[in-house]
């Protein structure tokens, strides 16, 4: 039997390294990520913490994303996101809940930078500023006509946007991406996990 | 009339030091850095820059800006560029439009000599009979279009687009644009400027007046000091619902043109006053030019506009006018005041210059000797932005122009299009305006936040609507000068004359809407800019009414043309690729698109991929498959509800096929769902149907039966699919897994199982194919769906292992008779059609398409049924049509066809009328040629293996 097999990320192309960009666009499709859902209001979401549109992370160090009325992201190193799904164990037998391994069903990149929301600007129509979408914010919308989960994730105060994509459209948006961040000075950094 | 570049101006925008060379019309021109086409052209002293439309009359400069209908010119591959607006670059090749062979000598002059002819409406006259004549008309038609030339090879260029939400957008940065900018900036707002120039301060920009340039000054260096974001060279192209904005950016550094579409709190509208032309005869001859033409070509481009000039003044600019020519050496014949009764009544000379200016002034008529005249006449409110947002402006008659009228409240005007005052005047209407914005903006922000969920929380109530205290500007008196005593051009893009507006008022087309489109003016280039007022001039003087009694047209977006480019914006085509598509790039692969997917067709030969898939071992990648991961204890319930048949007794580890109809009994989707655990199910759908199986359960769950227990998660692309289809595949799979008993007793037909596949846990398989063979469906998670592959290609080189694609295994699945939903049925077939009416259980207690199903069972249907074409080397079209003998009596269709490199026969699904169903029903196949063929339903679906021996292995 063959040894278990790497994470294949859905970018496949090489980029040139370049280094001094005003921007960087990251790969992190390997990130581990689960989807939990439950009630809107319940012990699941009371525990899981984050309300619909924000996130916080969790006591492990996961990040959780409250994406929808009743549904949640986690994200985090495999560690991170295992302590915060144990968390939740025996809720299902206070509500109906289920959570499920999300890791290879999403393409996960960070953008980073000052220019950050500008660059969005040229491929979503949400509204960037910083009280409409502050540090934290989640969020869905189309990128590039493609239907993403966004979640503003700061960096050392730095501006960084975490994208989630169907991972079969993951190489066209990275390279789209790409495109709408050039005028910006944009650098593909090395791909990593979150 | 002879232009000619004069010293240095004290506030031109050219750089002499930068000398640009150009081509017009073949022979070589410099300009400077600063320069646009027209002002480069005539400061080399170029007089005529066009042809008109109709008449093909010589043209020159009228208002050396964007609006100027005269100045349309080809740019290299680039038609219909404003030489008025675009800047002057190195290296141009500039040609005129509109004209054959030459600019100077154009045959299609001839025209002119047909004007009495050429009314409005000739043209829907003269060729709407005989109606069989039309396609010579429209041949010979399109040798007189208008315009420039496009080149299709020109390959696309690369355009860009912006979304941005800012408090307030200020359309115009003329000083009051400014100052409200400014204003609301300074409130606190984030305010978007954007100016339709290349450069902000409106009509200061070419003022001598050195009161002006100092304000200016202070107003370019307040802008640069604030946070306000400035947009030049760009344009408020439209105005919709919530104050939706579209922006054309036409100077940005990386895109030809960059559509903007803002979303603004509220809108300022300042786009100034545009100088209207007078109509009298000869108004079109070149050396008649507009008071601000002659100030722009004088103090931005250092160009003398003429050396002996009549000026016909009515206000103020005509007066500044006047001192500019002088100042540059023009010298003044006659200043004829309008606001005294003086008039102008013709110009006479050539086609090509004026020699001389008939005029009324305090002289009584004379003729004086010129060979420019500058026209003052008036001003056009143009309130394009106020239209769209719902205004009908009011005509006064007194200010001889158009004011707001009752804007809605997000939409604030000011500047000239609000009234007149003097500088200061208008700068702190702006500013108010801008106060005012930024108030109304923050209520609307407040609002915003406060119903978005993600946003920053706010404190405290909404604040009040902030009421408009603003001091409104005055109404400047200002003669009513539209039509001297003589008739001329009303629309020099589309060389309509007032004379044509009589006729058609006189016609009956007395609705300004109506002469509009019956004439066309307005509707060229200038967009009416320069012309609608005096067509509803000449409409209300042709009724004898007043302009207010008639009305004007409305304007509609865009506010100036743009391009089909700019609307398109960057071309975002998303495509999706499964996690084996490297392999398949590597590996000769034909791809095929379906939907947004890019799939295997094939990798060089189909039909002997199906011979290997048949003989040894196949793997094909199905990626796309729809795949819905089922939770909850309620799961059965919504399996029933959905499909046509029973599940509520489907066993874990077990798999069932199931048809899917719409309400109305359609067939909408079909697939197999398997139980994974007690409360876990993952169905599958087909791949062009995943999306829409996905809206149409979680539209049940979410609307019909919000009590159960059910979450439904798409799944389709967490999982690399692989069907391995073949004799040996089960060799094969024997070679990778680990976990599971692959025998056929203990991994049967139609379960499903778990297993660790290619050291990759979490894998699941599914014992079913399309293919008709033995087949193990496996469903890998996607970040090792390579790997997995890769292994099953190395471990199953000695079994002959290989690809396959989409063509191959449609040729499969139609061996063996499986019908593909929307291929094989349509939005018509009911679901007894498909051949599968056992699988319709009525005596459910209710499922999605119930009644009318069981309406259907008791009726006669086209039903699908296998044929075979007694030439088994002819493969009819699909959609070639079954007919009744020679008739052309439809009886049915070919749905699929394709020939079996198994059967070495051509086979065929259809669908035919309920009589022809029967096996052995011999049919007729009208083929596209016109040929037709005999063929033969056969007994049921399947041509190969109906029994299901090799598939069940």
């Amino acid at each position: 039997m063959a040894d278990a097999a790497a994470f294949e990320s859905p970018v496949v192309r090489n980029y040139p390294a370049s280094e001094g960009g005003n921007l960087t666009l990251t790969d992190a499709s390997a990130t581990t990520k689960w989807l939990v859902r439950a009630g809107v209001e319940g012990p699941t979401a009371d525990r899981l913490g984050a309300r619909f549109g924000s996130s916080q992370m969790a006591p492990g160090g996961a990040l959780v994303l409250g994406s929808r009325p009743g549904e949640w992201i986690i994200v985090g190193t495999p560690g991170e996101v295992a302590a915060a799904v144990a968390d939740l164990a025996g809720l299902s037998e206070q509500e109906f809940m289920t959570a499920l391994d999300w890791t290879h069903s999403r393409a996960m990149f960070r953008v980073t930078g000052a220019d950050a929301a500008r660059m969005l600007e040229k491929v979503c129509g949400i509204d960037w500023s910083d009280h409409m979408t502050p540090d934290g914010a989640v969020l869905s919308a189309s990128v590039a006509l493609t239907t993403c989960d966004l979640a503003r994730n700061d960096v050392n105060g730095t501006p960084s946007y975490l994208i989630f994509c169907d991972r079969s459209f993951g190489q066209y948006l990275f390279d789209a991406l790409i495109d709408a961040g050039n005028e910006f000075g944009l650098t593909v950094t090395a791909s990593s996990a979150f | 009339m002879t232009m000619s570049r004069q010293g240095v101006q004290p506030n031109e925008v050219i750089d002499r030091s930068t000398k640009l060379r150009f081509r017009w019309n073949g022979k070589r021109f410099s300009g400077f850095e600063g320069d646009t086409i027209a002002s480069a052209l005539a400061a080399s002293g170029e007089q005529i820059f066009s042809r008109s439309m109709k008449y093909h009359r010589p043209r020159g400069i009228l208002t050396a800006d964007f609006w100027d209908p005269n100045l349309m010119v080809q740019v290299g591959d680039d038609p219909n560029v404003r030489a008025g607006h675009r800047r002057l670059e190195s290296g141009m090749d500039v040609r005129a439009q509109n004209a054959w062979p030459s600019l100077n000598r154009d045959l299609k002059a001839a025209n002119s000599l047909l004007g009495r002819f050429l009314t409005a409406g000739f043209y829907y006259k003269t060729f709407m009979r005989p109606q069989w004549l039309w396609p010579t008309y429209e041949r010979v038609l399109a040798t007189f279009a208008p315009g420039g030339k496009i080149d299709l090879d020109t390959p696309h260029a690369y355009h860009d687009k912006r979304y941005t939400h800012p408090d307030v957008v200020v359309a115009g940065a003329g000083p009051a644009g400014i100052e409200a900018a400014l204003a609301a900036s300074s409130e606190g707002a984030s305010v978007l400027l954007v100016e339709h120039e290349h450069a902000v301060g409106g009509h200061l920009r070419y003022s001598s007046d050195a009161g002006d340039q100092a304000a200016l000054t202070d107003l370019r260096a307040a802008l640069d000091a604030s946070d306000v974001e400035v947009l030049t060279d760009s344009t408020v192209t439209g105005r919709y619902e919530d104050n939706w904005l579209g922006i054309v950016q036409r100077n940005h550094p990386i895109a030809v043109e960059r559509l903007i579409k803002a979303r603004a709190k509220t809108l300022v509208a300042a786009p100034g006053l545009i100088e209207r032309p007078y109509v009298f005869e000869g108004n079109d001859r070149p050396g008649v030019i507009t008071s601000g033409a002659a100030r722009r070509l004088i103090n931005l481009w250092g160009v003398k506009p003429g050396e002996r000039a009549v000026v016909f003044s009515a206000n103020a600019d005509g007066d500044a006018a006047v001192a500019d020519l002088e100042r540059v050496g023009t010298e003044i014949a006659a200043v004829i005041d309008g606001r005294t009764g003086g008039s102008v009544s013709l110009t006479a000379g050539s086609s090509r210059a004026v020699e001389a200016v008939m005029v009324n002034g305090t002289n009584g008529a004379e003729r004086i000797d010129a060979d420019l005249l500058v026209v003052a006449a008036g001003w056009t409110a143009p309130t394009s932005l106020l239209n769209m947002a719902g205004d009908r402006p009011i005509y006064d008659p007194a200010a001889a122009r158009f004011f707001p009228s009752d804007p809605p409240s997000n939409v604030l005007a000011t500047g000239g299009l609000a009234g007149d005052a003097d500088l200061d005047g208008l700068r702190q209407h702006g500013a108010a305006t801008g106060r005012l914005a930024a108030a109304r903006a923050a209520a609307v922000r407040h609002r915003l936040q406060s119903r978005t969920a993600r946003a920053l929380p706010v404190d405290g109530d909404e604040p009040a609507w902030a009421p408009d205290e603003r001091a409104p500007l005055g109404r400047d008196p200002h003669p009513e000068l539209y039509r001297a005593d003589t008739h001329g051009m009303v629309d020099m893009s589309e060389d309509i004359s007032s004379k044509d507006l009589v006729a058609a008022a006189h016609e009956g087309y007395d609705s300004v809407e109506l002469a509009k489109r019956y004439t066309t003016a307005t509707m060229g280039p200038s967009q009416g800019k320069l012309e609608t007022v005096n067509t509803v001039a000449a409409i209300a003087e042709a009724r004898g009414e007043t302009i207010s009694e008639v009305g004007t047209t409305v304007w509609r977006p865009p506010y100036a043309p743009l391009t089909l480019g700019a609307l398109a914006g960057r071309m975002f085509e998303p495509v999706r690729v499964s996690s084996i598509q490297p392999w398949h790039e590597a590996n000769n692969v034909s791809i095929i698109q379906a939907g947004q997917w890019l799939r295997p067709d094939h990798y060089g030969d189909p039909a002997a991929e199906v011979r290997n898939v048949r003989e040894n071992v196949g793997l094909i990648d199905v990626t796309p498959l729809g795949k819905l991961d089922l939770r909850g204890t309620d799961v059965p319930k919504l399996l029933s509800l959905l499909y046509v048949n029973k599940w509520m007794k489907l066993g874990v580890g077990r798999v069932r096929y199931g048809m899917m109809c719409a309400e109305d009994g359609v067939v909408l989707d079909d697939g197999v769902t398997g139980r994974l655990g007690e409360d876990h199910y993952m169905m599958s759908t087909t791949s062009s149907g995943a999306g829409g199986v996905w809206e149409w359960v979680e539209n049940w769950l979410q609307t019909e039966r919000p009590d159960w227990q059910v979450h439904v998660t798409p799944v389709t692309t967490a999982y690399a699919s692989i069907n391995v289809a073949g004799p040996k595949s089960r060799e094969l799979m024997s070679r990778v897994c680990e976990g599971v008993d692959l025998d056929a007793e203990a991994f049967p037909y139609m379960t499903v199982r778990e297993a660790t596949v290619a050291g990759v846990e979490g894998c699941f398989m599914w014992r079913i194919g399309f293919t008709g063979e033995l087949s193990f469906e496996l469903h890998v998670p996607a970040g090792h769906g390579l790997h997995v592959w890769e292994a099953l290609m190395d471990a199953g080189s000695d079994l002959g292992v290989g690809p396959f694609g989409l063509e191959g295994q449609r040729i499969m699945r139609l061996e063996k008779g499986h019908f593909i939903v929307g291929q094989d049925t349509d939005g018509l077939t009911l679901g007894p059609s498909t051949g599968l009416g056992s699988l319709i259980k009525l005596d459910k207690d209710d499922f999605a398409g119930k009644p009318e199903l069981a309406w259907a069972a008791d009726r006669s249907l086209p039903m699908v049924v296998a044929i075979q074409p007694d030439n088994p080397d002819v493969v009819p079209e699909e959609a070639a049509q079954i007919v009744r003998g020679d008739t052309n009596e439809i009886l049915g269709r070919i749905t699929s066809s394709r020939y079996s490199p198994t059967l070495n026969r051509s086979i065929c699904l259809g669908q035919v009328e309920p009589d022809l169903a029967a096996g052995g029903t011999k049919l007729t196949v009208l083929l596209e040629s016109g040929e037709r063929i005999g063929a033969t339903v056969i007994d049921h679906h399947a041509h190969f293996d109906p029994a299901g021996e090799r598939l069940r292995g």
